[in-house]
């Protein structure tokens, strides 16, 4: 797969097999996460990876948005104090650089077959207890992970025709 | 008194676990998640009912509608909206028929 294929080809992945992600590819999904640009190289990240099936089902019981028996369960947090660093755009800069790091995971996973789901709907205050997260620290995403059951088909997209304007807003990409 | 063990394993409890988290959610996520969250937990309640044996095939047939159309929400707000007015009249056609 090329990387074209592999961006087209993903999916947010609900349904996944009782089956287990090998330990190398974990690390791969993990390295391609902090190889994410990051604004100013703050890098305001924390991940904490989760593969015990009984912590996992006890995020499932905390996160609505969280369907399937995934295999492995990812949480992408920002560190508040890393990204105070990056004065009064800090906050929102952190939550880019959280997301194109979480974007490269799930890149890479689909790559290499496995199936992703990004996900917000979850407790934060819940999960910083359940796993023990530190005050400064905000979990800001769940990346669930595994051998997907089916690959879902691609929902629609908005056309480049309506997305896309050239050179001004308003000149709208004609083809 | 239950241990804390049996009571992860509780689908009541992992039903109660779902209502509170998905009710701190509605404040923040989008309106129309309210009814999603609603809805998955009717089919999580049916799960238990069915598991208990006190169903009949048009509670399954709710179920069933629910799984297959709720990821609507997603895709076309309007058809998730119809699918809400399906399941409503399925649910009313089953009260009529007692």
């Amino acid at each position: 797969m090329n990387l074209r294929e592999i961006i087209k080809g993903r999916r947010a992945v609900r349904d996944f097999k009782d089956k287990e992600i090998p330990k190398e590819k974990l690390m791969a999904i993990l390295e391609a996460g902090i190889w994410a640009p990051s604004g100013s190289n703050i890098q305001p990240w924390e991940f904490i990876l989760v593969t015990e099936k009984a912590m996992i089902e006890k995020i499932k019981l905390i996160s609505p948005g969280l369907f399937g028996n995934p295999a492995v369960i990812i949480v992408l947090c920002i560190n508040r104090e890393r990204a105070k660093r990056g004065g009064k755009l800090g906050g929102i800069t952190a939550l880019m650089d959280i997301s194109m790091a979480a974007q490269n995971m799930m890149l890479i996973a689909y790559s290499m077959g496995i199936g992703s789901c990004p996900i917000v709907s979850f407790s934060k205050s819940a999960l910083k207890e359940l796993v023990d997260i530190p005050e400064h620290v905000e979990p800001v995403l769940i990346l669930s992970l595994g051998y997907p059951k089916f690959w879902p088909k691609p929902p629609k997209r908005r056309p480049l025709e309506e997305v896309v304007h050239v050179e001004r807003y308003g000149r709208h990409f004609k083809g | 008194m239950k241990d804390t063990e049996d009571i992860l394993k509780d689908d009541h409890f992992k039903l109660l676990a779902f209502l509170i988290t998905s009710a701190r959610g509605c404040v923040v996520e989008p309106p129309l998640y309210g009814p999603l969250r609603l809805v998955d937990a009717a089919s999580r309640l049916i799960e238990i009912m069915r598991k208990e044996g006190r169903v009949n095939e048009q509670i399954i047939k709710l179920q069933k509608m629910i799984k297959e159309r709720m990821d609507l929400v997603m895709y076309d707000e309007e058809m998730f909206i119809e699918f809400l007015d399906e399941l409503s009249k399925e649910l009313a056609k089953m009260l009529k028929s007692e």
